[in-house]
């Protein structure tokens, strides 16, 4: 081995009933490594610690760059994206695990299905398509768009499900990244005429009310989205909403 | 209850209803029992006096059933419940909000607890009709002293970051700032209530009566 090595562990399953190992892995060091860096010399030469033929882990990654959301797992115990987690920050061994909050696929990788059960349960998306031509939408608002874009960047990575207290197996809780992009949608001149159906989506079960603010989304969302802003202010209005149908009925 | 797109509110409608609950009546009547009970730190007799004042109160049966028994005995059941459908992790993640939300939970099993002692031993052993040589009796225990204090210091802590959990949780306070600032409102309504809640055992334990004299 040479002089500088990274130390990694790995917590392996081939299948989603099997019972886990850890398997370690000493990597010849290179500048301005990080964590998909390490799993790709692993595949390269899949050999243990103490000399075991073993296999490549399992991993998803696409863009490499913080965008796509799919590298998301445990870094020493925290949960983060592989490709930016970079091993000069890292202490050593670095131990990588799979999220926990969702179904496990085989060694890092899991099946983020839910998320996108759950935007479409809660109709995030706006729907344009029509028998005819519906023209060009309305103008949004300058300071809309500014608040608009930072929550236009979550990646459905699932930290921010993966730290919450309420999102486990006793709820179906939707999770903070739901939440924010309904606000988003809920923002947007078009995707306001729906906003009455996303907001009763999010009084259902699992809806905005499971969440009891410990406040641990923001704190590990890669994007910097601002979730607990984003919790509240669909407090106010799933809140308004309901009050206003119960007393008043639909517009 | 269903929904437009036919989903059911109820755990929407309970959840608020739990939240909403531990302001009003339960957090109301937390300050409305303080005050009364400083009575103590004017003289005995104002305080027997007040006593039995709310001895007396019209329809006294059915107003602490509906604003003090049920709302707590509610609050209190949901809120185990809700606790059980957590799963905290502050000790790995060790934030401020964080060990914030564990410390709404254990204050909550405090306060359930000691209201239990408290109500078995002033309301239903006594019939109601406690005074204030009684509790200053109680009170020459120190370790009545303890379980008092520790009763009022978990009971403001969960009421002032309830406080601050219900500012956010109902949409009051959306920006960090404002969260920020509910939280520090917050804050000062457990130390006030604590302060209050604390002179109060002060006042029967060395019979401190600082609101005897007219200034
Ligand atoms: C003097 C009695 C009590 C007062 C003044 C009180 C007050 C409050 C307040 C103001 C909240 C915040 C509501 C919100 O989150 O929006 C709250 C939440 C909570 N209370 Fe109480 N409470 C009391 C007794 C209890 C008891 C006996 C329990 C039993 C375990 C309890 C358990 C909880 C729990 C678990 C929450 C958190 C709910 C959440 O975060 O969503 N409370 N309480
Ligand atoms: S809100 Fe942030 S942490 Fe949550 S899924 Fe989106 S990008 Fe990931
Ligand atoms: S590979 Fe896309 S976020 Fe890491």
């Amino acid at each position: 081995m040479p002089d500088k090595t990274v130390i990694v562990r790995i917590k392996r399953r081939q299948r989603p009933d099997e019972p886990a190992r850890w398997e370690e892995f000493e990597l010849r060091y290179r500048p301005h490594m990080n964590v998909i860096t390490c799993l790709r010399d692993i595949a390269e030469r899949p050999v243990t610690r103490d000399g075991r033929e073993s296999s490549p882990a399992s991993y998803e990654a696409n863009c490499l760059e913080e965008v796509c959301g799919a590298c998301a797992m445990l870094i020493n115990g925290e949960p983060r994206q592989a490709c930016s987690a970079l091993v000069d920050n890292l202490e050593q061994p670095i131990c990588l695990e799979p999220l926990s909050k969702f179904p496990l696929v085989r060694d890092l990788v899991v099946d983020r299905s839910k998320m996108f059960e759950d935007l479409k349960r809660t109709h995030c998306w706006i729907p344009i398509d029509g028998t005819y031509d519906l023209g060009e939408g309305p103008r949004m608002s300058p300071a809309t768009q500014e608040t608009g874009y930072p929550l236009a960047r979550c990646m459905s990575c699932g930290n921010c499900l993966e730290i919450c207290p309420k999102v486990n197996e006793h709820t179906q809780f939707v999770g903070a990244a739901i939440i924010s992009q309904v606000r988003l949608f809920n923002m947007h001149p078009t995707g306001k005429l729906h906003s009455a159906e996303r907001l009763e989506a999010l009084m259902g079960p699992g809806g905005i009310q499971d969440c009891d603010n410990s406040q641990n989304c923001v704190k590990v969302c890669p994007k910097g989205i601002p979730l607990t802003e984003s919790i509240a202010a669909m407090n106010g209005q799933v809140i308004r909403h309901a009050l206003k149908t119960w007393f008043t009925g639909h517009d | 209850m269903a929904s437009a797109v036919g989903v059911t509110r109820t755990s929407f409608f309970l959840d608020k209803l739990q939240s909403l609950s531990g302001i009003v009546p339960i957090g109301a009547y937390l300050a409305e029992h303080f005050f009364e009970n400083s009575y103590a730190l004017v003289s005995p007799d104002k305080y027997n006096y007040i006593a039995s004042k709310l001895e007396t109160v019209p329809w006294r049966i059915p107003l602490e059933f509906l604003l003090i028994w049920l709302p707590i005995l509610f609050h209190g059941c949901y809120g185990l419940y809700i606790w059980w459908n957590g799963k905290a992790n502050a000790i790995g993640h060790p934030w401020m909000t964080n060990w914030l939300y564990v410390l709404q939970r254990w204050t909550g099993i405090i306060v359930f607890a000691f209201i239990g002692y408290h109500v078995w031993t002033v309301r239903f052993l006594s019939h109601g009709k406690t005074t204030y040589a009684d509790i200053a009796h109680a009170m020459a225990n120190p370790w009545i002293v303890a379980i008092y204090a520790i009763g009022i210091l978990a009971a403001s802590f969960h009421l002032g970051n309830g406080l601050w959990n219900f500012s956010c949780k109902w949409g009051f306070a959306v920006t960090p700032e404002s969260q920020r600032a509910a939280g520090w409102f917050g804050a000062c309504v457990a130390i006030v209530f604590a302060v209050i809640g604390l002179a109060i055992i002060a006042g029967f334990r060395f019979h401190w009566t600082p609101f005897d004299t007219y200034l």
